[in-house]
């Protein structure tokens, strides 16, 4: 989130801070508002746009022996043939309300919030993503607790020990790390363990932590080190550079003069300043892999929501695309809400923006 | 993938040594801050290092033709003598290597790695140079003109920089391609997939340039020329294009040679998962997706491609930051 | 009236002896598979021949796929492992045998007491209902059961994955939607219920292969109270060995015994439940299914298609693991149909042209050489009984194909610099877009472009490429499919893809180009010959037919590189669906 230019702090007072919080909240619930409708407009037009009528959309839907008048009608009973905002609102009231499909020879229930109904699976969307999602958060948890504690370390340290060899050497892997694709980290890392040490390791074992914990474990553990490997990298780099930043303020040197341990100098002083940006990324990346870490999902074979993303896209299937790029969404708005609020208690002078 | 390393703030330093290089002279010289960076520039050898790459992979990608003419076979050419029939493998070890075949042919087809390679140097290239030029143009517009005009323009255009940020791109990027489809907008195949994915890449990512580019004008704007320019009547417009924009070119070439290799990653993301460029036409990525089919029996598959990327976006990397140092000493 | 008796021979993998079929003798006699095993480890030792032959009960057989089924219910479902699969929770009016090499190809009788009977003109077919099978449930099956599922089976709009055979051919009212639009099932008498254990089928013309259509899963009855329509695939009541205990849908699914199935009752298709249970993971990639099947984390590859393309090289290459390959043939034709609605492909010289040009070992290699099955001459697969060598475009003698022929056929339709023309191909499919690659290359030799364009799998035939106006519309020359046989016969392989009369403008075809009127009268005439011999002739004159008009691409009959891991017990090839038989296999993993 861009630092706002503020006037000059105000008296923080509780009513304060209350009314931050709230507007955010309300502010995010727009966004998500507004996300939704321009995606789901992007993925009405875009087709229509391209050629495609609401008979050829429906068309997919109906058996191979229909003719033109049961195409026109499927495309009715679908709703393809009502206009964009009618479509849209019949979207929304599902997401708040749920809504009922008619697929010819029932109707289903869509529950709220109703992310969508694959017509071509014949089931709502967000139960599947549902399903999908635990392996997605535990690949994304796993590997950020190993990335944040290896990336914040290994950055404070470089500052600390700048120009040293550990500060160049960590430097460069760190730069490799930024450049490599995760892709081809992951199949290389994959080559070496699974198939020239022959070690059970890589998400295609994957078993649910319910399930089988050591199975659990060791699918994750790869792509948990490869993934973290990838951000670790970035947040030495963003940490040290933070840090050197933070360590030439005043204020350190105020709170070197009046005799402070260096210890608490650089933890609580120097670390706490220099660590909101880094707050800032995580929220973000957090939101993002949330929301579907594709290439590692792709490359580690994991069935979480980005493998998800990659099957519907394949199969064409509109509804469930646009569901997870929603659900997407949603967890990138959060995650910038949770950080937001964060800041609110950490940092006064953003509270009054 | 986050975004490149954020600017913590904006001021635009005076350097101490112009006032000291003078010193050694008759006539005391001031030197322009372009002057001062590049000196600086020119003295971290790593990223001069990394200069001299990128502009060894400009120069391959615009020679590609005759260097695949001089050095490898045609990369659409299927060679299929070189290959087990059964197996698929390249025949003799090495993954095929030979004097034809630098680096080899690919597993099932006999494709010259090393043209497909270069070939993909130029894809590459392209869609991320074009792409970031069409973020930087875009994100230098809108951060200008929010950083400037503040008020309900500025909350507009933040709240629509919130909007963008909003969106998983990758998953956008897949889904939008999976919809468009193999035609439509009057183009075909090739053309339209490569307008599309310079599209998406290019306008979603401007938000990446339009905060810093926002950042920097907020505080530029508050700066003494500014007033001044605005006390002797400039209107808005020769303010912004005539007073700002040349103070924003410095950090606007950072992010930009910053943000190129982000573009590289993700179009070889795009690739890789299938809704790239699509085949034949060589692409990096691309050969990686093949080469997730075979790397089990045929490992030296994945190695040109990756490496070729690692390299390019490393020699990028190096450069960025050799130039944001140089024109930012402090970060160092 | 003769029966229809299928003979088929079954070509060879490269090591594999062929095995005698079914030692132990003769007649009815069924679930006991003795004689004619082996447990030593080879190269094809499930071909033909039950290879670690086991009565052992118990375990989980652990299937994977690489996708996801197109349904479990028996009224929605073309997949060859799904109805190989299906006989596992479902019981047909008939059924293919479960047992190795030629005796797999025949159909028993499995809720019916024999065979059907038919009429004097074979348009009416009448099959007896055994007493006391029941569903999961416990309660009987009834020969309404059967009725009311075959008519639920020809709602295409409900179900529109299915075959499409018994619409085709039930004497029911034009314009028939099935019993959701109109419940009065009584009403139709294409199907006659006199009793509770009696059905008559009355058809619109004769056929007299009609069991096949009953070995179709269609006839798996369905109890009328308990169909849930579009939901019933989450929960298919019963008839079979094994029951659904969980079904996860797009994940995983899993089946335990059925304790209301009684083997007694099943004497003579040889099912063997040995597995305790049955468990099926879907969109498992299909390179992992691989790995897992020799880390030892799966059992079997339900697909049946065969290894991908790493895996093949790994198994070839390692003589420990080809002892545990097998590479039986399947009944299924690699091909690339010639689109006569496409301009110049509506020239037969042109069309020649492609034929001579087109590298045949090249597109060979894009399925894996000579594992992958061996060069196509013609459509119709060896397998297939009153199959005739046909060998008009030099596939055997100059298998690069020949470019000289290929110009002088380009210059006599008037095209001697070639043309250009699109090419599809289904872009979840790696051996297919290699083709794709292939064919540019080889007809690129006499200026024929090709511009080479994948369609997503699900939609390929559907929407695209099955579409004549899309296709037409859009260039499409040269289409890249393959078909496997319904069923070993002339008629169970080559109607869907070569009569014309099957092109539906609304999409979804299978016949993806092929318009010529003899082949069309041919096929009439096969319909109407009651003798077996001058059939098969008359089916494989059809396959000359379309050779001689260049009408399709032949590229390779296909075989499959099967893997099998050691803990599997009771394993054969099942010969009318090309992959191992999943009613009889067995694990000795507990």
């Amino acid at each position: 989130m861009p630092r706002r230019i503020v006037a000059a702090s105000q008296a923080t007072t509780p009513s304060t801070v209350l009314t931050y919080i709230v507007r955010r909240l309300i502010g995010a619930v727009i966004l998500l508002f507004v996300v939704t409708a321009v995606t789901f407009s992007i993925f009405f037009l875009v087709p229509r746009i391209a050629g495609a009528t609401s008979e050829d959309l429906a068309s997919r839907y109906v058996g191979k022996t229909a003719g033109a008048e049961q195409i026109h009608e499927m495309a009715q009973k679908l709703g393809f043939t009502d206009p964009l905002y009618v479509q849209y609102g019949r979207f929304a009231k599902g997401l708040i309300v749920g809504s009922e499909y008619n697929t010819g020879t029932a109707i289903e229930q869509c529950p709220a919030p109703c992310l969508g109904y694959s017509f071509l699976k014949q089931n709502p969307v967000l139960p599947d993503i549902l399903g999908r999602l635990p392996v997605t958060i535990s690949l994304a948890a796993g590997a950020a607790l190993i990335w944040v504690l290896a990336g914040v370390a290994t950055g404070v340290l470089s500052a600390l020990r700048r120009g040293t060899i550990f500060d160049r050497s960590a430097m460069m892997i760190a730069l490799a790390g930024v450049s490599l694709p995760i892709f081809f980290t992951g199949m290389l890392s994959l080559s070496i363990f699974r198939d020239g040490l022959g070690w059970s390791i890589g998400g295609s074992f994957y078993k649910p932590l319910t399930e089988d914990p050591l199975l659990w474990f060791s699918s994750l553990s790869l792509p948990w080190i490869t993934l973290a490997f990838l951000y670790a990298a970035q947040y030495a780099r963003l940490t040290r550079a933070g840090m050197l930043e933070t360590m030439n303020e005043d204020f350190i040197r105020t709170a070197r003069a009046k005799g402070l341990p260096e210890r608490t100098v650089v933890v609580k002083h120097g670390l706490r300043s220099a660590l909101t940006p880094i707050l800032t990324i995580f929220g973000l990346d957090i939101g993002l892999l949330l929301g579907g870490a594709i290439l590692t999902e792709t490359t580690f074979s994991l069935p979480g929501i980005g493998q998800y993303a990659v099957i519907a896209v394949a199969n064409n299937d509109l509804p469930q695309v646009l569901g997870v790029t929603l659900t997407g969404a949603f967890f990138i708005v959060i995650a910038n809400l949770v950080v937001d609020l964060m800041y609110a208690v950490v940092d006064p002078r953003v509270r009054t923006a | 993938m986050t975004p490149p390393l954020e600017v913590t703030d904006a001021t635009a330093a005076t350097p101490p040594e112009a006032t000291l290089a003078g010193a050694s002279k008759s006539a005391i010289q001031g030197r322009s801050l372009g002057q001062i960076a590049w000196r600086r520039l020119k003295r971290d050898k790593v990223a001069m290092a990394g200069g001299l790459v990128v502009i060894f992979l400009v120069v391959v990608a615009i020679l590609a033709p005759f260097i695949i003419d001089l050095l490898g076979t045609n990369p659409d050419f299927r060679d299929y003598k070189l290959v087990d029939a059964d197996t698929g493998l390249p025949i003799g070890g090495g993954g095929g290597v030979s004097g034809d075949h630098l680096f080899g042919v690919e597993p099932g087809n006999g494709r010259d790695i090393f043209s497909r390679v270069v070939e993909g140097a130029k894809i590459s290239l392209l869609i991320a140079f074009v792409a970031t030029i069409l973020s930087v143009v875009i994100g230098t517009v809108m951060g200008i003109v929010a950083g400037y005009f503040g008020g309900w323009v500025d909350t507009l255009i933040s709240r629509l920089m919130d909007i963008f940020l909003a969106f998983p791109l990758l998953l956008f990027a897949i889904a939008l391609v999976g919809v468009i489809g193999s035609a439509g907008f009057g183009l075909d195949g090739l053309t339209l997939r490569i307008v599309v994915i310079i599209f998406i890449i290019g306008f979603f990512n401007w938000p990446y340039i339009g905060r810093i580019v926002r950042g920097q004008t907020l505080s530029l704007r508050e700066r003494e020329f500014v007033d001044a320019a605005r006390s002797l009547g400039a209107k808005p417009k020769y303010v912004l294009f005539k007073e700002l924009l040349p103070n924003l070119v410095a950090p606007i070439l950072v992010y930009s040679t910053l943000l190129i290799p982000t573009n590289i990653l993700f179009e070889a993301a795009l690739s890789f998962l299938g809704v790239g460029v699509p085949p034949p036409t060589a692409t990096w990525g691309g050969m990686l997706s093949d080469a997730t089919r075979w790397y089990q029996v045929d490992p030296q598959f994945m190695f040109p491609p990756g490496l070729a990327i690692f390299v390019t976006v490393l020699a990028f990397n190096l450069f960025g930051d050799g130039l944001r140092d140089a024109l930012d000493p402090r970060s160092r | 009236m003769k029966k229809n008796r299928v003979v088929s021979v079954v070509a060879l993998g490269a090591v594999a002896a062929m095995g005698l079929s079914a030692c132990g003798g003769g007649t009815s006699s069924s679930n006991n598979n003795g004689g004619g095993g082996t447990t030593t480890p080879g190269f094809g030792a499930a071909v033909g021949k039950v290879f670690n032959p086991s009565d052992t009960k118990g375990g989980t057989l652990r299937f994977a796929n690489s996708g996801d089924w197109d349904s479990l219910d028996p009224a929605d479902t073309y997949y060859g492992y799904s109805w190989n699969f299906i006989r596992n929770y479902g019981r047909g009016l008939v059924v293919f045998k479960s047992a190795p090499g030629a005796e797999g190809n025949k159909l028993a009788p499995d809720l019916a007491e024999k065979l059907g009977e038919p009429s004097n003109d074979a348009k009416t077919w009448t099959y007896k209902l055994r007493k006391g099978i029941k569903y999961e449930d416990g309660t009987e099956v009834k020969s309404k059961d059967v009725k009311y599922a075959v008519l639920r089976s020809l709602d295409k709009t409900t179900f529109p994955n299915g075959p499409t055979y018994l619409g085709d051919f039930l004497a029911v009212p034009d314009g028939y939607k099935g019993p959701y639009s109109d419940p009065n099932v009584d009403a139709i008498t294409a199907i006659e219920t006199p009793d509770d254990y009696t059905i008559k089928f009355n058809l619109k013309t004769s056929f007299s292969g009609f069991d096949y259509f009953m070995a179709l899963p269609s006839t798996i009855p369905v109890p009328q109270a308990k169909d849930t329509g579009t939901k019933y695939k989450e929960h298919v009541i019963s008839t079979g060995p094994y029951k659904f205990e969980t079904n996860e849908l797009g994940k995983k699914f899993v089946l335990t015994r059925n304790e209301h199935y009684d083997p007694a009752s099943d004497p003579d298709t040889g099912r063997k439940p040995l597995a305790d249970k049955l468990q099926v993971e879907l969109n498992v990639n299909a390179d992992d299914v691989d790995n897992r099947l020799q880390s030892g984390d799966l059992d079997i590859s339900i697909e049946g298609t065969g290894v991908q393309a790493a895996g093949q090289a790994k198994v070839l290459n390692d003589q420990a693991l080809k002892a545990k390959a097998d590479n039986p043939v399947n009944a299924r034709t690699w091909f690339t149909v010639l689109n006569s609605d496409v301009a110049p492909l509506d020239n037969i010289d042109c069309r020649k042209a492609v034929l001579f040009a087109a590298d045949k070992t090249a597109y060979q290699r894009s399925y894996g050489g000579a594992t992958g099955g061996d060069i196509a001459t013609s459509l119709m697969p060896p397998v297939i009984p009153g199959q005739k060598k046909i060998d008009l475009y030099e596939a055997l003698t100059k298998p690069e194909g020949d470019v000289d022929k290929a110009k002088e056929a380009l210059t006599k339709c008037g095209k001697p610099d070639g043309f250009n023309t699109v090419i599809s191909y289904r872009a979840e499919r790696p051996k297919e877009k290699a083709t794709a690659e292939a064919m540019q290359q080889a007809l690129g030799r006499v200026g024929i472009k090709l511009e080479i364009k994948p369609f997503p799998l699900a939609d390929y035939t559907k929407l695209y490429v099955g579409k004549p106006d899309y296709a037409k519309a859009n260039g499409i020359g040269l289409i890249i499919y393959g078909w496997g046989a319904d069923w070993n016969d002339g008629f169970g392989f080559m109607q869907q893809i070569v009569d014309s009369r099957v092109i539906r403008a609304a999409g979804g075809n299978t016949n993806l180009g092929i318009r010529l009127p003899e082949v069309d009268s041919t096929i009439d005439e096969a319909l109407k010959e009651t003798d077996t011999a001058k059939r098969e002739a008359l089916w494989a004159k059809t396959d000359e037919l379309v050779m001689q008009n260049a009408a399709a691409l032949p590229g390779v009959w296909s075989k499959g590189l099967l893997f099998r891991p050691e803990n599997l017990t009771n394993v054969f090839v099942a010969e009318a669906f090309g992959m191992y038989d999943y009613t009889a296999i067995g694990t000795s993993r507990k």
